[in-house]
């Protein structure tokens, strides 16, 4: 672990992400046909669930919960803010790298990372077989 | 949303405390020219001024004790004086014995001491304590063994403030000739620690536990037979040969003032520190799925330790900002591994990393505890939001 990770081992952005997390909760209850997808971890107990609103091939709304460190739930706002009315393929497209680069995360949370990838892949794959609508 | 823009409030007075400004201005005078700075070693006039110095402060560490002044060695703090308590009694008694024992919930200055005598040849026992956290009386004496020479147990927890029955302790080991070693890093200086009645034979002390720098201990080894130990370091003959090394005059005389003044004290920071921990624990005791770590009648009122359902414990201390407070051990908070202290209470992993240790000491005020309680109430409803462990549903 560098020396500035460990005098301060959240950059600016995660703080920001982690004490503003807009898109964080289950979705409203009239969206009754949202889509789910999670991922955990059994080794530190680690959770994420995604949940999506999908209007033919947009991601129409995006929320998520986490049970992890800053770092995640951080993560899970900064990929929910970016799919947002993006294309649902958009769900694949996760760059996990870019995305540890912007936040600064270190290299030892690579694996709670991976986690947000793994539940972007199991929304995509239920989103891709049954897409639902707002309508 | 969180606001993380107030000033630190400091509640982690169990990692540290402050020095105290009476404390830092005795020790000013022994630092430059025109003061005391002189090497207490050397013979001369200024040399002779040093030692009575430091003679003086270990007369006043004798007296918040109720030790002899002969009894106290010098050392670097607490680790240095529990590696030299611990492992300086086991090899001078080695010839007696080489069974040995403590509890796995002892600070890792000792674990990690009896660890390293393992190495050596000596043989270990941990015993567990029990759901309070205390040493079972009836498991200790099943585990002494005719070739056991030492036991060790601390006097408060660092992590819960959980009191060990030194007394009824001590008394077993005297009974048997066997040497008790105390780490009394988190009690001296805060809780009454009389050693002309208790039967301790070895106690570690540090003084930035007590509003004394750091860098600066003492080793209580007790002056009656049997009881020694071998150097560690070797060279100088300082401090009777024991513990060897130029002596730091200006820290020796900072821990005689913080004795000094705490031995003045002692009654009005106790009081003060109960009515701390009780404003506390009545403002976020009702938090749904708070667990209380330790007892409330066995523990020091300068530590409060809690844990909480479905709140994950690295999240946790971010949200806490601005507080300055203990996540397990502080010396070990960078360590996700859960604390093994709050495990042997019963605690899961989750329930271990969640835990928070809010410390308070002499310049603690009610304003602050206050804060701490909107703090940790916010910081709890923050995450829950986020957590699918509470959802709407659950």
């Amino acid at each position: 672990m560098s020396t500035a990770a460990l005098t301060n081992p959240y950059s600016e952005l995660v703080k920001r992400y982690f004490a503003n997390p807009v898109h964080a909760g289950q979705l409203p209850d009239e969206y009754n046909n949202a889509v789910v997808g999670e991922a955990a971890e059994s080794a530190t107990g680690a959770r994420v669930i995604l949940y999506a609103v999908v209007d033919r091939d947009t991601v129409r709304m995006l929320r998520y919960q986490v049970y992890g460190c800053p770092h995640l739930i951080a993560a899970a706002e900064a990929f929910c803010d970016e799919a947002e009315g993006q294309p649902v393929a958009t769900l694949l497209e996760l760059d996990v790298p870019g995305l540890m680069g912007k936040l600064t995360i270190p290299v030892e949370k690579t694996g709670r990372v991976l986690l947000l990838e793994d539940a972007a892949k199991a929304l995509h794959i239920k989103l891709t077989g049954t897409i639902h609508t707002e309508d | 949303m969180l606001s993380n823009s107030a000033e630190p409030v400091y509640l982690d007075y169990a990692a540290t405390t402050p020095v105290d400004p009476q404390v830092a201005e005795a020790m000013s005078e022994y630092l430059t020219v025109g003061g005391t700075f002189a090497n207490p070693a050397s013979i001369h006039a200024a040399g002779r001024q040093s030692a009575a110095a430091v003679e003086r402060a270990r007369e006043q560490l004798a007296d918040l004790l109720s030790a002899s002044p002969h009894e106290l060695i010098w050392t670097s703090g607490a680790t240095e004086s529990v590696n030299l308590g611990i492992i300086g009694a086991a090899r001078f008694r080695s010839d007696r014995g080489k069974h040995l024992i403590t509890m796995p919930t002892e600070h890792k200055a000792v674990t990690d001491t009896f660890r390293a005598l393992e190495r050596e040849g000596f043989e270990v026992t941990y015993l567990m304590p029990d759901t309070n956290g205390l040493l079972a009386l009836d498991e200790f004496e099943a585990a002494i063994r005719d070739d056991t020479q030492l036991v060790s147990v601390m006097h408060v927890n660092n992590e819960t403030g959980i009191i060990q029955n030194i007394q009824r302790i001590g008394e077993c080991c005297r009974q048997r000739d066997i040497l008790l070693h105390v780490d009394a890093a988190q009690s001296v200086g805060k809780l009454p620690t009389d050693l002309s009645l208790l039967p301790v034979d070895l106690l570690s002390l540090t003084a930035h536990k007590f509003y004394g720098p750091k860098g600066i201990g003492a080793l209580y080894m007790a002056d009656r037979p049997g009881c020694h130990v071998l150097p560690l370091f070797h060279g100088g003959g300082q401090e009777r040969g024991l513990r060897p090394g130029t002596l730091p005059v200006h820290q020796i005389v900072g821990l005689g003032a913080a004795a000094s003044l705490a031995r003045s004290r002692q009654v009005e920071d106790l009081v003060h520190l109960q009515g701390l921990e009780a404003r506390l624990w009545s403002g976020i005791g009702n938090i749904p799925g708070i667990l209380r770590n330790g007892s409330e009648t066995k523990s020091f009122p300068g530590i409060l330790s809690v844990s909480i359902e479905g709140i994950e414990g690295e999240s946790l201390m971010l949200a806490l900002e601005p507080l300055c407070v203990g996540s397990g051990s502080a010396c070990n908070s960078r360590n996700s591994e859960s604390s093994t202290v709050l495990r042997a209470l019963g605690r899961d992993d989750a329930l271990a990393q969640s835990a928070v240790r809010f410390s308070f000491g002499r310049d603690t005020t009610n304003d602050e505890i206050d804060l701490a309680i909107g703090c940790y109430a916010d910081a709890i409803n923050h995450l829950r939001a986020i957590s699918p462990q509470h959802t709407r549903t659950a």
